[in-house]
């Protein structure tokens, strides 16, 4: 729960900067916008610094970043 | 914080000055004047492993840290003055850190031992006619899945090491229709293959014996097995790489630089005027003073970019800054250079007007420094 509100929370305010109103779970974030190509890279320094894991080449897939709840389970899975 | 290199970065630089100055003998007034690449040195530098340094040794490589290839290419540009050279020998490395990033086992297998022994010459293809800064935004060239792999159709310009490469990296949309992030791939592809044509080499205002031109796809059909990473993960490749070549380019930048300042600094000892050496004069030594300040100032972001790197953390913004800052005080002070050695500076023997002729370039591939700074203020929040 830590995780997902962490990365929400990441999401929201730095990435979108309080531009959207809420982001649910499963939305799409690259489909509809919220993420771009900057804005992967922002995500990436923050969750390998916060989460102290490093994303390997494998892992950078849009498939991995396409929601909160799969970019969650990517960290989490990396925590361990 | 240490700010001192280990022994062995510093006999390495030591060697690799030794090296340029000693074993690169082309004509590089006549190969600069003719637009000609010079083969033998690139072949020397292969000798000299400078572009098997970060790589693995089972791949041949040196198994070198970011941070060592950074000063490494940073003592080539400073005892080599074939800026283009130096140039074609980057974009080799940072085609070989795509495909040891992103690539498969087979990919790497087959590619990185030529890569690294110089063997074969690599290029990536990014940028095209209607699309520079927007390079993913505005690409056209696109890849469309048949039953037996991919079709590419488009065009593609002033791709370095294009004209004369054995083996281009390509970036083409698989999906129009998404999202940039997921709509483009990454493929690699053989000069041979149909379909693919390589065009004459660009006329340009400096870098001149780099070889940079169009690449042509009618139809170009490659296998599922050219493909690097996953279709739709070019974009991330794409942004990856980006910030290896921001942190990359710099450090020849920098070598650039740092031969500029001495140069200047030994003539403004030498050359008398009024009396005294111009050195004794302010307009003269503040000109000279800023090179020096541009020359420290960038080594510290452009080492704290390279071991961020090297400890495998993410540099995006210490790298834009580096090549933001690097580039544009390499342009400033080459042009500074050329007026503090006045009429001697203008002249072609000096070779100044070359340096200069090539910084300008610097602050536009790799995204100009107007992108630089679109994207550091994304970076900070803004």
């Amino acid at each position: 729960m830590e995780i997902i509100e962490s990365i929400r929370g990441f999401i929201s305010t730095e990435i979108c900067s309080g531009s959207v109103q809420k982001i649910d779970d499963a939305d799409l974030l690259i489909e509809n916008g919220i993420i771009d190509s900057v804005g992967i890279m922002l995500l990436l320094g923050f969750i390998e610094e916060k989460f102290a894991i490093t994303i390997d080449g494998d892992e950078l897939i849009p498939e991995n970043f396409s929601t909160i709840a799969t970019i969650s389970t990517l960290v989490g899975k990396k925590i361990g | 914080m240490e700010f001192s290199l280990t022994e062995e970065q510093k006999s390495l630089r030591d060697a690799v000055i030794r090296f340029a100055r000693q074993e690169i003998k082309h004509d590089l007034s006549l190969c600069d004047k003719e637009g000609r690449f010079p083969i033998e040195s690139w072949k020397k530098c292969a000798e000299m492993q400078i572009m098997a340094l970060p790589f693995a040794e089972e791949y041949g490589g040196c198994g070198s840290d970011f941070l060592t290839t950074v000063v490494v290419l940073q003592a080539l540009a400073y005892g080599c003055k074939d800026a283009g050279l130096v140039h074609a020998v980057i974009t080799q490395i940072l085609c070989g850190i795509q495909i040891n990033l992103f690539g498969s086992l087979e990919q790497k297998n087959q590619y990185l031992p030529m890569l690294c022994q110089g063997e074969k010459i690599f290029a990536q293809a990014i940028t095209e006619p209607e699309a520079g800064s927007d390079a993913l935004g505005a690409m056209r060239t696109l890849a469309l899945k048949v039953d037996d792999g991919y079709v590419l159709n488009g065009t593609k310009v002033f791709i370095s090491n294009g004209p004369i490469a054995d083996v281009v990296i390509v970036f083409a949309l698989t999906d129009p229709a998404a999202r940039r992030l997921d709509g483009v791939s990454t493929f690699l592809i053989e000069k041979d293959n149909p379909g693919f044509e390589q065009c004459r080499p660009i006329e340009k205002m400096g870098l001149c014996t780099l070889q940079n031109g169009e690449l042509v796809f009618r139809d170009c059909r490659v296998s599922p097995t050219a493909l690097i990473g996953r279709e739709g993960q070019g974009a991330i490749i794409f942004n990856e790489s980006m910030e290896w070549e921001r942190s990359l380019m710099p450090a020849a930048h920098l070598g650039t630089l740092e031969r500029v300042l001495e140069t200047c600094v030994g003539y403004a000892r030498k050359r008398s005027a009024f009396g005294q050496p111009i050195g004794k004069f302010q307009a003269v030594a503040n000109k000279i003073v800023d090179m020096k300040t541009v020359f420290e100032l960038g080594r510290l972001i452009l080492y704290k970019a390279a071991s961020i790197k090297s400890q495998g953390r993410r540099a995006g913004m210490e790298a834009s800054i580096a090549k933001l800052f690097i580039s544009e005080g390499l342009k400033q002070s080459c042009l500074d250079a050329v007026q503090v050695h006045g009429g001697y500076g203008f002249t072609r023997e000096y070779e100044l007007e070359r340096d200069l002729r090539d910084s300008v370039a610097a602050t536009i591939y790799s995204g100009t420094s107007e992108l630089q700074r679109s994207i550091i203020s994304r970076l900070m929040g803004l």
